[in-house]
């Protein structure tokens, strides 16, 4: 990982953060789901993460995510299926 | 060849590319279908910026949330807002010049599909930092980004309301 990746990441949160005072509401949850995955993503190709359940976690998202658009109802129950599924790993 | 509805039936909103680059012949196709949409005044307020640059596309993507999937080209519509305003005043600059170039947008996405490619329009992204990107004039505005690629897997197509739900015969809530 550099120091470019971690911009770039920054960059897309901050755009994020603009774009969702005039955009549809949903965006906003939408693109926290979606920074879970990229932080995920950037750490595990830099072999600085290697848990299964977690990775089995971001597997749904990456599959389940965009159902924000389609079905709000949908999405609302992935968001907390994703909570419970990481509170079960958190310490 | 298929029939017009079927190509428009088949279009679905691609967030799963392939990496395989496409022909720039391919893409000036596409651009080709864009420039032959309905254009108020006949005004042809847009221009086309095809990106294939890799290290141009990841700055974009950067500021760009709802550019997904990591496509391999992007066509970035923009539209002359100057041009707009001198040929269609206000009403041009504002409404007509965005009307045109989603119609253009429209035909491009549709060709794309019919030549196996995937297609998906984007409009969040932050537009003065993608007009610094593409060293855009100032009166030039970016408004909407076309990711393009050979899809990943087929997309499923989502629910749409029927025809009676959004048909009114003659007057607001007449019934077909």
């Amino acid at each position: 990982m550099n120091e470019q990746d971690i911009i770039k990441v920054f960059s897309y949160i901050a755009t994020s953060a603009r774009g969702c005072i005039d955009e549809p509401k949903i965006y906003g949850p939408f693109r926290l789901v979606e920074i879970i995955s990229k932080l995920f993503w950037l750490l595990k190709s830099n072999n600085l993460i290697a848990n299964d359940k977690l990775s089995r976690i971001i597997d749904k998202i990456d599959e389940k995510k965009y159902v924000c658009v389609k079905d709000e109802k949908k999405f609302i129950g992935l968001l907390d299926e994703v909570i419970d599924d990481l509170f079960e790993l958190v310490d | 060849m298929n029939s017009i509805i079927d190509v428009i039936m088949k279009r679905r909103s691609i967030r799963h590319y392939q990496q395989e680059d496409i022909p720039k012949d391919l893409l000036l196709e596409l651009v080709k279908a864009a420039t032959w949409a309905p254009s108020g005044s006949n005004m042809q307020p847009w221009y086309f910026i095809i990106v294939n640059d890799k290290k141009v596309l990841n700055k974009i993507i950067s500021f760009s949330p709802g550019l997904l999937g990591n496509p391999p080209n992007v066509i970035v519509i923009c539209s002359d807002k100057k041009k707009a305003f001198e040929k269609g005043g206000k009403l041009g600059r504002d409404e007509l010049s965005l009307m045109d170039i989603s119609m253009a947008a429209e035909n491009l996405m549709l060709l794309a599909t019919e030549k196996g490619l995937g297609t998906c329009a984007v409009k969040s992204f932050n537009g003065k930092t993608i007009q610094k990107i593409l060293e855009l004039p100032d009166y030039v505005s970016p408004d909407l980004i076309i990711s393009i690629g050979y899809p990943m897997k087929e997309a499923k197509p989502p629910k749409r309301k029927t025809v009676e739900e959004v048909s009114f015969e003659n007057k607001w809530g007449g019934r077909i």
